[in-house]
């Protein structure tokens, strides 16, 4: 056994000497698996519920009667937001936004029913999730467990004979260092776990093998920073005091600063104010249910130059379905452009945010975690973006439907003739136009590139904390 | 020895420890910046809503300008909804970046436009917010443990325990009157901001006594715990290690339990449920025959019977019949889910009894009616203020009353104040 070594497993016997540390070690395990069940069987039955509400959608809307293409695109559609496999580790942003989207014909409509709106709203501070749990807790049970590595020994005068021995500071540091890892990575052992439950759920090996090293880093600068703080003050309670300070500041103050301050940087207009700047766009366009609106003149008169006829009743194709093609792609490009806005304002805040990852690990590790796992802002922002995709593909490929088989002649007398009305009652086998929804994770090796740069923060605040102990720390010793 | 002189004697002593004096100097600037950033929040969203009101009036007038009959002046006007922030807000923004404040409504079925929200950005409301009531519940307590711990044992360590008793005459306790100092300071810093918000932002003596009353019972509580936890012949490590567990466990654990527990225990219809089983009823009235949509609707206001009967293929008054059967179709369904979030919130408030932290932030917001009651209450008032635009409209729509825009200006809108009832 290396000297290094030793002096870790005498702290270990210590550790099991004085009943508070393991105590302390023990109530974290007890949580990290509490909070690891209780994620693990909420997200998936949540994964298994949405699921299958997906495809029951689908099956509501491939079973409707025969009836007109327009009342399909009024009838609408619903897609559900299905969580990643990493989600049983951290459901990220899951509770903060609807998790399903009602589409339908001239619209887009908001994500509904975010869970947090039907909570007991107790667990405002944070949820009992592995993720909450290693981010924010785990910090401050090793820094219970370990504020006294070094001033004990320096209190009980054993420093010197230690030095004395022959063993070198940085060997010492080391040797607690190590101490403390291992507890660290015991707290971390139900991530281990559930990072493989994740993978049988499909997640890929390289993605939960990050996902873990992440947090193995992030709790390896508390373990360093411990040390570190251990060995420059000179009494444990100043210790004590001094790596709580951190903890409150890193843990407590910056996350909830950060999100105040980007809310105040970045002005994000509400979405009842985005929309009347876009129903004032909007009269430009034209209501698409009404084909003499003046705004499809010119459509119109296109149509009957380009087939040589002096009316639209003489159009081969349906006059009314052409005009709802063209105003529902000119309304989609608007809202689209409107759309991206409000998400564009809602990732620079979200950067404003996460630029506090430099000055906090909590925010630094928080971001990489719910990049890797795919629950971050910019995965709801492509929830949002595919359901758009969908809605726009099924509503224009009802108008075609609308355009190509339906008689013009049919579709103008149909409020008066009985008979006419029976003939726009289009087959039910043209509702197979609506597409599969299946909300994936993003390719794994996108989410790994993506996060790279909260993870080069860690790295960053890793180094930091190891080459203090490496200089500072050993001098002071 | 008068009865001022150890508090005097307290006082200059902690002017010698600068790591008490910053702790008390640090809260008081953590206080004033939440109180800061909460006025300027309630600023903003009174601002908002200055500026929808302008917007929804002038549109609103513009979309009944175009219209030529009562069915579609209810189409095309929507009216804006919404629950200003009250005085207090500032102190405890609560619910409401989960919660929607702010609705455009018309007259089509409720259930479909209700459940829409204008959700702040995901990503930061899970950070949580800084305001006075993160102050109080949440960072208080670590000050007062980090302020307090400590006292007995580091005179002990330093050996002066004994002498200090000794000396310190008749009722003996120097740390009582080093802990009054301490928390009383403390306690200043805390609410001496918020006094200064209070008069800015024009709260009510009677709600700044009652915060008050909250933040000093908070206080006094983690003062009483500590001074107990101190008070013990060990380390003073060891004495914070045992407070900052009771802090976890009572700040944390027990309210996140506490929440998953009571999440399992009272089941909420799935709200994706009342907009499935609302959407499909309002579609399928078009392909049924008329009477399948008027005979519910007569049912529930006999009053219009003689009105009820369709003849043309499309009429206002039978659009507006199916959306209403449309809502009556979820209702009860629609009404579970409020009530299950009612019970959910009452049972917070027992398990928030277990939780100084929790009852704390509970009673603030309730005070500054941000919290999920005044949520549910503000919903309420949508519900009414729409049923209020029904009886307005079913007279005109059904006895075929003749156009006027000025009867539209008896229109009835909406009011925050009787809202609150």
């Amino acid at each position: 056994m290396s000297r290094t070594t030793t002096i870790a497993a005498d702290e270990w016997r210590y550790w099991f000497r004085s009943r508070l540390a393991i105590s302390v070690l023990f109530v974290g395990l007890v949580l990290a698996v509490g909070s690891a069940l209780l994620t693990a069987s909420k997200m998936s039955a949540a994964a298994h519920e949405r699921a299958h509400l997906q495809i029951e959608a689908e099956e509501t809307f491939y079973s409707q009667p025969d009836r007109h293409p327009h009342r399909m695109v009024h009838y609408g559609h619903y897609v559900f937001r299905t969580p990643p496999p990493l989600s049983i580790i951290d459901p990220g942003v899951d509770a903060y936004t609807g998790t399903s989207i009602f589409l339908e014909g001239h619209r887009q409509n908001s994500a509904m029913f975010a869970d947090r709106q039907s909570s007991a709203g107790l667990a405002g501070f944070g949820a009992l999730t592995p993720a909450f749990l290693l981010q924010t807790f785990a910090p401050l049970l090793l820094i219970l467990m370990g504020y006294n590595v070094i001033t004990r020994e320096r209190e009980a005068r054993a420093l010197h004979q230690l030095i004395a021995q022959g063993l070198a500071p940085l060997q010492i540091l080391t040797g607690k260092g190590l101490a403390l890892a291992g507890a660290a990575m015991l707290m971390l052992s139900p991530l281990l776990i559930a990072a493989v439950a994740a993978i049988i759920r499909g997640e890929t090996a390289a993605a939960a093998a990050l996902f873990a090293s992440g947090y193995a880093a992030y709790l390896l600068i508390w373990c360093a920073l411990i040390v570190l703080v251990s060995a420059i003050m000179r009494a444990r309670s100043a210790s004590l005091g001094a790596l709580l300070v951190i903890w409150m500041v890193a843990a407590l103050l910056l996350p909830p600063l950060s999100s105040t301050a980007a809310l105040s940087i970045v002005e994000a207009p509400g979405k009842i104010e985005t929309d009347f700047a876009i129903l004032e766009e909007m009269k430009k366009v034209g209501d698409g249910h009404n084909a003499a609106d003046p705004a499809f003149a010119s459509l119109r008169a296109n149509l009957l130059q380009q087939y040589n006829v002096d009316s639209v009743e003489e159009l081969p194709m349906n006059f009314r379905g052409v005009v709802a093609q063209a105003a529902e792609a000119e309304l989609t490009d608007l809202l689209n452009r409107f759309a991206e806005d409000r998400m564009q304002v809602e990732v620079s805040q979200a950067h404003v945010g996460r630029i506090f990852g430099w000055f906090s690990p909590v925010l630094g590790v928080r971001e990489f975690s719910m990049t890797l796992a795919g629950v971050d802002l910019e995965t709801h922002h492509r929830f949002l973006r595919e359901a758009e995709e969908l809605r726009f593909d099924f509503v224009q490929s009802l108008n075609k439907v609308h355009a190509e088989k339906l008689a013009y002649a049919d579709d103008i007398s149909r409020s008066s003739d009985p008979e006419a009305e029976k003939r726009t009652r289009m087959s039910a086998e043209n509702w197979k136009v609506l597409n599969e929804f299946r909300f994936e994770p993003a390719p794994a090796r996108k989410r790994i590139e993506a996060s790279l740069a909260p993870f080069a923060k860690l790295l960053v605040w890793l180094f930091a904390a190891l080459a203090l102990c490496a200089t500072v720390g050993r001098r002071v010793l | 020895m008068s009865a001022a002189s150890p508090i005097a004697r307290e006082l200059r002593f902690l002017l010698h420890q600068p790591f008490a004096l910053s702790l008390i100097m640090a809260a008081a600037f953590l206080s004033a910046f939440a109180v800061w950033s909460g006025l300027s929040e309630s600023k903003r969203q009174d601002l908002i809503i200055e500026r929808l009101l302008v917007a929804d009036t002038e549109d609103r007038a513009a979309a009944i300008a175009k219209e030529s009959d009562y069915g579609g002046a209810a189409y095309y006007a929507f009216h804006l909804t919404y629950d200003p922030p009250s005085d207090l807000a500032f102190a405890a923004m609560g619910e409401r970046d989960v919660f929607p404040w702010k609705h455009r409504i018309r007259m089509l079925a409720l259930e479909g436009q209700i459940y829409d929200s204008d959700a702040a950005n995901a990503e930061l409301a899970q950070s949580g917010q800084f305001d006075f009531a993160f102050v109080v519940s949440i960072l208080a307590p670590l000050f007062l443990i980090v302020l307090l711990h400590d006292q007995r044992a580091s005179e002990r360590m330093s050996g002066r325990h004994d002498l200090l008793i000794a000396t310190a005459g008749g009722d003996g306790q120097p740390w009582r009157a080093r802990a009054a100092v301490r928390v009383g300071l403390f306690s200043l810093a805390l609410l001496a901001p918020f006094f200064i918000g209070a008069v800015i932002a024009g709260v009510g003596v009677i709600s700044v006594f009652l915060v008050c009353a909250i933040v000093l019972g908070q206080v006094l509580f983690w003062t009483l715990v500590c001074l107990w936890a101190s008070a013990r012949s060990i380390t003073g490590p060891a004495i914070a290690s045992g407070l900052l567990a009771f802090w976890i466990l009572t700040t944390f654990v027990i309210p996140a339990v506490g929440d998953a527990v009571i999440e399992n225990a009272i089941p909420a219809p799935e709200g994706g449920d009342i907009m499935l089983t609302q959407r499909e009823a309002v579609n399928d009235a078009w392909d049924l025959p008329k009477e399948a949509t008027m005979a519910p609707f007569i049912a529930r206001h006999p009053e219009w019977t003689d009105y009820a009967t369709i003849e043309r293929p499309f009429e206002w008054k039978w659009y507006y019949a199916f959306q209403q059967v449309g809502d009556q179709t979820v209702e009860e369904i629609s009404k579970q889910r409020r009530d299950a979030v009612a019970d959910r919130d009452r049972a917070a408030g027992w398990v928030a009894l277990l939780s100084p932290s929790a009852l704390t932030q509970r009673g603030l917001t309730r005070l500054a009616e941000t919290d999920v009651r005044a949520a549910l209450e503000y919903q309420e008032a949508v519900r009414d203020f729409h049923a209020s635009l029904r009886t307005f409209f079913y007279p005109l729509l059904f006895k075929g009353e003749d156009y006027s825009q000025t009867i539209l200006d008896e229109a009835p809108k909406y009011d925050p104040e009787t809202a609150d009832g």
